[in-house]
């Protein structure tokens, strides 16, 4: 997912941009990161209570099962509503945090046909929260919903670049969804049900090995088709999971109260704690009113959970970037996010490879970092994957070796001058393109300053951040040097390094084509041995920073709370979020 | 009198519709595409287009101005060729495709917490503020003026920003002496409604009642040293009826002035107190409506408040005949 500025849940959930909509994926904690969590509470799980979620937010973006697509939405009702065929483990660590188990099949998938053609089998017993048992239909129909894209918009729409339907001429499918009805042989052609009902199997248009990742997205979740009232689906959907939507009203004052549902049949749904017997969001309580009340956890607080802490409250709960004070130890927590923040260099308009190194060499990464908040705001990053990706990260020495010698945090501009010398061109003269808002404004000063020192002349050029997107996509309008952030959409590689650096890609804006490198990008999609295929992603990322298509800035860092009984404590590696399914409120 | 009324509000009316067209067009112009802001990551060119058209913004200006105002007083109905067409019935002041809500709809929505706020305050700082204005002016340099100027200079200072934090923090969250503000309607829950609203009201009145307090004092010393009070006194008058008949009575215009326009300004919301005290008013829509480049809500709450402050200011003139002799509106 891309983003168009620093704040993350303020881009990923408030922002206006609809490109910067999604926060879904791969963040995690290793194990090493997160010395500033652990469990609080009465450390056994509990059944009973309420876990009060304290938002800013004054409603859930979307509701809609196929239309949410934030990471902190996707989990929280997957965790409580909704179920999916496949899920991710919870569990801290960076590996385990982002593998799979199965919820609604019976496994995580039966693959064929060289990975282009995936089964899955449904659970006995799993009912919808009216008590119909939930079939392979209804998880097709959930799947059709996606294509309605003039009626579901905002999800992801995997399934309709995955299936294996033809396009129409204007590029889009030729299924337009249930609600026209137009091609509707073709999507049950490639998304069919056993005779039983127990078995739903996709037929790909080619190979994808980790298809079972897509189907953990809530747009792969169940919806019983009687039940469907197209866009305002989301005001009142059917649960498959242990709880259901007791009311909702959005708005400052307003709350969100999750019941159990009575249908839900715990044999049937291993994957799920089900503690609490209430969940209550509690919308548009001003940050600063949420820090204060999660910090003095008093009454209900003592069972709230938050998204976030107050840079001017930092200091009071964390003794360093990744450890809380005494006070707060277990409950507070500061640790990676999903997001990577870099710089794309026009590789169209800077061709020459040793100008673009003398970019990423001048420029002050220590005075950036410094600006968006320090090291609370996050890491200095080597490439484009994160160490919490588990096994798809490895250091890429970008800032030790790649670039001839060791650059220092603050840049190096002499270095610099000596690559543009040996590049054979004059210092070149590049403009910045970066979404306006007061801190860009002062990062871009930095870029200008920082270049500057190594002969580059930079221009600032301040994009109104709702066209942003808009504007870099348009390879006639953006410049040499663009502002991106990007958060994977599950925990592998290939919903990073196809999309950033190979002309298919959706976020390409270093508008790079290399044939070499495209050629290995499609093999690594292929390949159907994970551990193989890490490798092959960790290669590729080091080659992008070998050959600068971007310069890498900031692994991001977020911090957040709960009350004094609530555990267990941790951010959640597949989607940087709270685990919800197994979060429990202690007595 | 009856044509004064007739004349001002006929210019209020044309007032109204340029500041309904200044108000489009430079919304028009904002480089923000309301289109692109429709769909997801996942947009297509093809389906902004297609949005582009249901929203009627592929129009000329003017045209889409002329709908605007057309759909105040009869409805319109937005992508009036696809299958699922979506009506806003007049008074229309546009569809939030963001929130999938008429605009109207939102704004009354947002309107009670903010019209109990405002008017709770209202009453409280006119209260305060008055009597101790009085008072202080009565006691000219003696100590009580001094104290009273002092406090009421301290609780002008006062941020409500912080005020506001400190209430919630040692009341509610501390000595949790009252429940969490949540906003519920006077007529389904007063106790809860009372609650949710006491501090908000204090913080906000403290802000206000500061001001009117110097104003009432500063007025109450001017119209004190005028010739006809000196005549009221002289014809031995007792005290009580040359302050409250004579003295208040004509220090009140200015007032009056200044309490209808806040009063006003404030129906268009109070934007910190209610962020703070998590009050569901226009406030907080205003700006979450900037926020999200929600183009038609900020239109409409744009047009609404100011509607509030133009009839305030119609109000407040046709005040000034009943309260000051004096005054003939002609």
């Amino acid at each position: 997912m891309g983003m168009a500025n620093k704040g993350l849940r303020l881009a990923a959930v408030g922002a206006v941009t609809a490109l910067a909509l999604a926060a879904c994926g791969g963040g995690s904690s290793s194990s090493s990161d997160s010395s500033a969590s652990g469990s609080a509470g009465s450390g056994e799980p509990t059944k009973g209570g309420t876990i009060y979620y304290l938002t800013n937010a004054e409603q859930f973006d979307q509701i809609d099962p196929q239309r949410i697509y934030t990471g902190e939405d996707l989990a929280f009702f997957n965790g409580t509503i909704y179920r999916t065929l496949t899920a991710y483990k919870f569990s801290q660590d960076a590996a385990e945090g982002t593998s799979l188990v199965p919820d609604l099949a019976t496994d995580t998938g039966t693959v064929a046909d060289g990975g282009k053609t995936w089964s899955f089998t449904l659970v006995d017993g799993a009912t919808f929260q009216d008590g119909a048992a939930i079939t392979c239909a209804d998880v097709a129909y959930g799947v059709s919903r996606t294509f309605a894209t003039d009626v579901i918009t905002g999800g992801p729409t995997y399934a309709i670049s995955m299936l294996d339907i033809p396009t129409a001429e204007d590029g889009s499918s030729a299924y337009k969804g249930p609600y026209t009805g137009e091609g509707q042989d073709l999507f049950d052609k490639a998304v069919t049900c056993s005779a039983d009902g127990k078995t739903v199997t996709f037929h790909l248009n080619k190979p994808v090995p980790d298809f079972n990742y897509t189907t953990t997205l809530l747009a792969f979740s169940p919806v019983p088709k009687a039940s469907d009232t197209g866009e305002k689906y989301g005001d009142a959907p059917v649960a498959s999971g242990p709880y259901l939507i007791e009311s909702n009203k959005n708005g400052k004052g307003g709350k969100m109260v999750l019941a159990r549902n009575p249908k839900w049949d715990a044999a049937s749904d291993t994957y799920r704690g089900a503690f609490p017997d209430n969940w209550e969001v509690d919308y548009g309580i001003d940050p600063k009113v949420i820090d204060q009340r999660t910090m003095t956890s008093s009454g209900n607080d003592e069972t709230a959970i938050n998204l976030g802490v107050e840079p001017e409250q930092l200091a009071v709960v964390f003794k360093s970037p990744t450890e809380a004070n005494p006070e707060y130890a277990g409950r507070a927590i500061s640790t990676l996010d999903p997001y990577v923040r870099y710089f794309a260099i026009n590789t169209q308009k800077v061709p020459n490879l040793k100008i673009r190194q003398a970019i990423a060499v001048a420029l002050d990464r220590e005075a950036l970092r410094k600006n968006a908040g320090g090291d609370f705001s996050g890491d200095y990053a080597d490439g484009v994957i994160k160490p919490n990706m588990g096994q798809d990260y490895a250091p890429t020495g970008m800032w030790d070796t790649l670039l001839g010698q060791k650059i220092p945090d603050t840049g190096d501009p002499e270095y610099a001058k000596k690559l543009i010398a040996e590049s054979g061109e004059a210092a070149p003269t590049i403009t910045f393109d970066y979404p306006q808002s007061p801190t860009a404004d002062k990062a871009a000063a930095i870029v200008v300053d920082s270049l500057g020192k190594a002969g580059i002349t930079a221009k600032p050029n301040p994009i109104e951040p709702g066209q942003y997107y808009g504007v870099v996509f348009d390879p006639e309008k953006a410049h040499e040097l663009i502002n991106a952030g990007w958060g994977p959409d599950w925990p592998n590689a290939s919903t990073i390094i196809p999309e950033l650096f190979t002309p298919t890609g959706g976020f390409n804006l270093s508008q790079y084509d290399n044939p070499e490198y495209n050629t290995a990008v499609d093999a690594a999609k292929v390949e159907l041995d994970r551990a193989k295929q890490a490798k092959m992603w960790q290669d590729l990322n080091t080659q992008a920073m070998k050959d600068v298509v971007v310069v890498p800035t900031r692994f991001g860092r977020e911090q957040r709370m709960t009350g004094t009984k609530i555990g267990p404590v941790y951010l959640w590696p597949a989607y940087g979020s709270w685990p919800y399914g197994q979060m429990y409120a202690g007595q | 009198m009856s044509a004064y009324v007739v004349r001002r509000v006929i210019s209020m009316i044309l007032l109204l519709l340029l500041l309904t067209f200044v108000v489009f067009v430079l919304f028009s112009l904002l480089p923000t595409d309301p289109a692109r802001l429709t769909c997801g990551k996942s947009c297509t060119p093809e389906i902004i287009e297609a949005n582009r058209h249901r929203l009627g913004l592929d129009l000329p200006v003017i045209q889409q101005y002329w709908e605007y105002l057309k759909g105040i007083f009869v409805g319109r109905t937005f992508a009036k060729d696809s299958p699922d067409p979506v009506v806003c019935s007049a008074p229309c002041l546009g569809y939030s495709f963001k929130r999938g809500e008429e605009v109207f709809v939102l704004i009354k929505e947002g309107f009670p917490a903010t019209f109990w706020l405002a008017l709770g305050a209202f009453v409280l700082w006119l209260a305060a503020g008055i009597s101790v204005g009085v008072y202080a002016a009565l006691r000219r340099g003696k100590w009580q003026d001094k104290t009273v100027m002092g406090i009421s200079l301290a609780g002008y200072s006062l941020p409500s920003f912080f005020l506001g934090l400190m209430a919630i923090f040692f009341i509610v969250i501390r000595l949790q002496l009252l429940p969490y503000p949540s906003y519920v309607s006077p007529f389904e829950n007063p106790t809860q409604f009372l609650q949710t609203m006491i501090l908000p009201w204090i913080v906000l009145a403290i802000l206000y009642a500061a001001f009117y307090m110097r104003l009432t004092r500063n007025q109450m010393l001017e119209v004190l040293g005028e010739d006809y009070i000196r005549t009221a006194r002289a014809k031995g008058l007792p005290e009580r009826i040359v302050i409250r008949k004579h003295a208040l009575r004509a220090g009140l215009t200015p007032i009056v002035t200044a309490a209808g326009l806040d009063l006003a300004g404030l129906l268009g919301g109070a934007i910190i107190t209610e962020s703070i005290f998590s009050l569901p008013g226009i406030g907080s829509l205003a700006v979450n409506s900037v926020n999200d480049a929600d183009l038609p809500l900020i239109v409409g709450i744009t047009l609404v408040t100011a509607t509030f402050i133009i009839v305030a200011n119609l109000i407040v003139d046709l005040l000034y005949a009943v309260i000051d002799p004096r005054v003939r509106l002609t």
